[in-house]
C-alpha cells in the first residue's frame, strides 16, 4: 500500500507507474476468482431469495453508514458533484466553475430520484454551504489529478455488473475513472475512486471490490486499484493480486451472509 | 429450431465465436419478403410503426416519449467518433470524439440541423453538458474499440444500422450493429449494448439477425450475429440459420400485434 500526502506527483502518473515494472497481463486468474466466489455463494445461497442480494461499493463501506439524514444526503450530493467534475476533468473540458457546471453535467443525466429531491428542497443557504463545499472538494481534485493523457484511454463512470450464483446475487459497481487498455501484453489497466469523506478500511474494501468486479467482467486482473480522498488529499494505491481478490470474495461472501441470514 | 450461444468477452472466446460460425450463408428469397409483408398488412396500424430488437424484447410495450441526453448521444458519437480515429494516423479517440461533437455544433450554427435533431439540441446545451456528452461518447467509443482489438480478422466499425421498410404496411425495422466482420464473401455482424441481457435477449438477437438479412439487397444473413454486453461481461450469439430467421420474423409480426393491442382503445 503506497500512501501520499498532499500532491507529489499527479495522481494519473502514479496510477500508472513505471511502465518498466509492470507485470504480464494475467488473464488467468479471473477463472479462479470466479470459482472460488461461486463455490463460497454456493454453500451461502441454500434457497434462491425471492428477489435478488445487491453488493455495491457502498455495501462494504461501513463507515459510510451516518445517523444524519440530512448530513447524509449532502455528502452524497457532493460526491455526485465531485464526480461529474471527474468526467468533465477526464476528457480535458475547462472547468471554470466547478458547482455549476457539476450540477448541469449532473442534471442533463435526466435520472430524477431521492438525491435530486434532496437537493429541490435545499434552501438558498443549505445550497450555499454546498456550493462552498463542493467548490473546495473540487480545487483539491484538480491540483492533485493532473492531466490525463489521451493514450491512456480515461473512461469515467464505468458501470459493472456481475450476476452470480444463478441470479440470486448481483455485484454492481462504478469505477469512477478508469485508465488502460485490456489487451496490452503487460498489465496496464487502473482503477480509481474518488470519495469526498476520508479514506479509512471502508475505502480499502471498496478498491477491492472495483478490482474483483473488474476481474470478473473484464477475465482481466486491472494493474492497479487506488482511492483519493478529496478532504484529506490522500491516495491510497494498491498493485492488484490474487490474496487481494480472495481477500475481496471473502468480504462479498460476508456480506451476502448477513443479508440472507440478518 | 433456433440457436443461441453463450460465452464471456473476452480475446480468446470471441474469437471462438466468430471462428465457430456456420460455414453456409443463408438467403430470403422474394417469396419470404412477400409473405413477412402480407403478414404485417394483417396486423393494422394507424401510425406508421417502427420495430426493432428492443420492442421485441419488451413485448411491444411503449416506453416514454424519447429525448436527446447525453445516454443516447454516446452510441452515434462514439462509433462515428472512432471511425474518425481509425481513418487517422494521428488522431486520438477523444480528439476524434471531440471533432464529431464540434461537427454536429457547427451544422446546428449553419442552420443546417432540424429542430429536434442531436445537433440542434447538442447546440443547445451548456458547456458542462457537452463536456459529459464527450466523456459518455468516449466511454463507448473506446468500449468498442477494445471489442475490435480482440477481434483478429477483418472488422470494421458499422456506418449506420440496417432498416427496412415492410412494402405497404406502414412498417419500418431497424437492426443495431455496430461492428461487421467480413469472413470471406459472408459476414457477422455484432451489436453492443449496455447493461446486461434479460430473459429476452435471445428473441432481440434474432429479430436483428432478420431484419440485418431483410435489409441486404441480396438477402445474404450473416453468418452469426453476436450481441455483446460488455458492462456483463456477456456476449451471446444467434446463427444466421433459416430456423433463427423464421423466429425473429415471428417475433416481430407478434411485436406488432402486441403493439396494437395496447394502442387500441376501449370503448366506454
Amino acid at each position: 500500500m503506497t500512501l501520499l500526502l498532499d500532491h507529489p506527483p499527479s495522481l494519473v502518473d502514479v496510477l500508472r507507474g513505471d511502465r518498466a515494472t509492470r507485470p504480464a497481463s494475467d488473464r488467468r486468474v479471473a477463472s479462479g476468482v470466479r470459482s472460488l466466489i461461486e463455490d463460497g455463494l454456493y454453500e451461502i445461497v441454500v434457497d434462491r431469495p425471492s428477489e435478488p442480494v445487491v453488493v455495491r461499493p457502498s455495501s462494504l463501506r461501513q463507515s459510510f453508514a451516518t445517523s444524519d439524514l440530512a448530513a447524509s444526503a449532502s455528502s452524497r450530493l457532493r460526491g455526485v458533484l465531485v464526480n461529474q467534475v471527474l468526467r468533465l476533468l477526464s476528457v480535458a473540458m475547462v472547468v471554470d466553475d466547478p458547482f455549476h457546471d457539476a450540477l448541469a453535467a449532473w442534471r442533463a443525466q435526466g435520472s430524477r430520484g431521492a438525491l435530486h429531491d434532496a437537493f429541490e428542497q435545499m434552501d438558498a443557504d443549505e445550497r450555499a454551504r454546498l456550493e462552498i463545499d463542493a467548490n473546495a472538494h473540487c480545487v483539491t481534485l484538480r491540483r492533485a489529478l493532473g492531466d490525463v493523457p489521451q493514450g491512456w484511454m480515461p473512461r469515467s463512470s464505468l458501470r459493472a455488473l456481475q450476476h452470480l450464483a444463478g441470479g440470486a446475487v448481483v455485484l454492481r459497481d462504478v469505477v469512477d475513472l478508469m485508465i488502460g487498455s485490456l489487451n496490452r501484453d503487460v498489465a496496464s489497466v487502473a482503477l480509481f475512486d474518488v470519495t469526498t469523506a476520508p479514506l479509512g478500511e471502508g475505502s480499502e474494501r471498496a478498491m477491492r471490490y472495483h478490482a474483483l468486479v473488474q476481474t470478473l467482467r473484464t477475465s482481466t486482473m486491472p494493474l492497479r486499484t487506488a482511492a483519493f480522498s478529496t478532504a484529506t488529499g490522500e491516495l491510497w494505491s494498491q498493485d492488484v493480486d490474487f490474496d487481494m481478490l480472495a481477500r475481496s470474495v471473502d468480504e462479498v461472501l460476508a456480506f451476502v451472509e448477513r443479508a440472507l441470514r440478518p | 429450431m433456433t440457436t443461441l450461444v453463450h460465452r464471456r468477452i473476452d480475446a480468446l472466446q470471441l474469437h471462438d465465436m466468430i471462428e465457430g460460425a456456420p460455414q453456409q450463408t443463408v438467403c430470403l428469397s422474394d417469396d419470404h419478403r412477400r409473405s413477412l409483408s402480407a403478414r404485417f398488412r394483417a396486423v393494422p396500424t394507424s401510425t406508421h410503426r417502427r420495430l426493432d430488437a428492443w420492442s421485441v424484447e419488451v413485448a411491444g410495450r411503449s416506453s416514454g416519449p424519447f429525448e436527446w441526453s447525453p445516454a443516447s448521444t454516446r452510441r452515434y458519437l462514439g462509433n462515428a467518433g472512432l471511425r474518425r480515429a481509425l481513418s487517422s494516423t494521428t488522431l486520438s479517440i477523444r480528439d476524434a470524439v471531440r471533432d464529431e461533437v464540434g461537427e454536429q455544433l457547427v451544422r446546428a450554427t449553419s442552420q443546417r440541423a432540424r429542430p429536434g435533431s442531436m445537433a440542434s439540441w447538442l447546440a443547445s446545451c451548456e458547456h458542462p453538458v457537452v463536456g459529459l456528452v464527450i466523456a459518455d461518447a468516449l466511454n463507448w467509443a473506446t468500449q468498442l474499440d477494445e471489442i475490435l482489438e480482440m477481434v483478429q480478422f477483418d472488422a470494421r466499425v458499422a456506418t449506420n444500422d440496417a432498416y427496412y421498410d415492410v412494402a405497404a404496411a406502414r412498417t419500418t425495422l431497424r437492426a443495431r450493429r455496430d461492428i461487421v466482420i467480413q469472413r470471406g464473401d459472408a459476414r457477422i455482424v455484432v451489436r453492443v449494448r449496455s447493461g446486461s441481457p434479460g430473459k429476452s435477449a435471445g428473441p432481440g438477437l434474432r429479430a436483428d439477425l432478420t431484419i440485418e438479412t431483410l435489409a441486404d439487397a441480396t438477402g445474404e444473413a450473416p453468418l452469426r450475429y453476436i450481441g455483446l454486453w460488455p458492462e456483463a461481461g456477456v456476449a451471446l450469439a444467434v446463427d444466421g440459420t433459416m430456423g433463427d430467421l423464421r423466429a425473429g420474423a415471428r417475433d416481430l409480426v407478434r411485436t406488432a400485434v402486441a403493439r396494437g393491442r395496447v394502442r387500441t382503445p376501449i370503448a366506454a
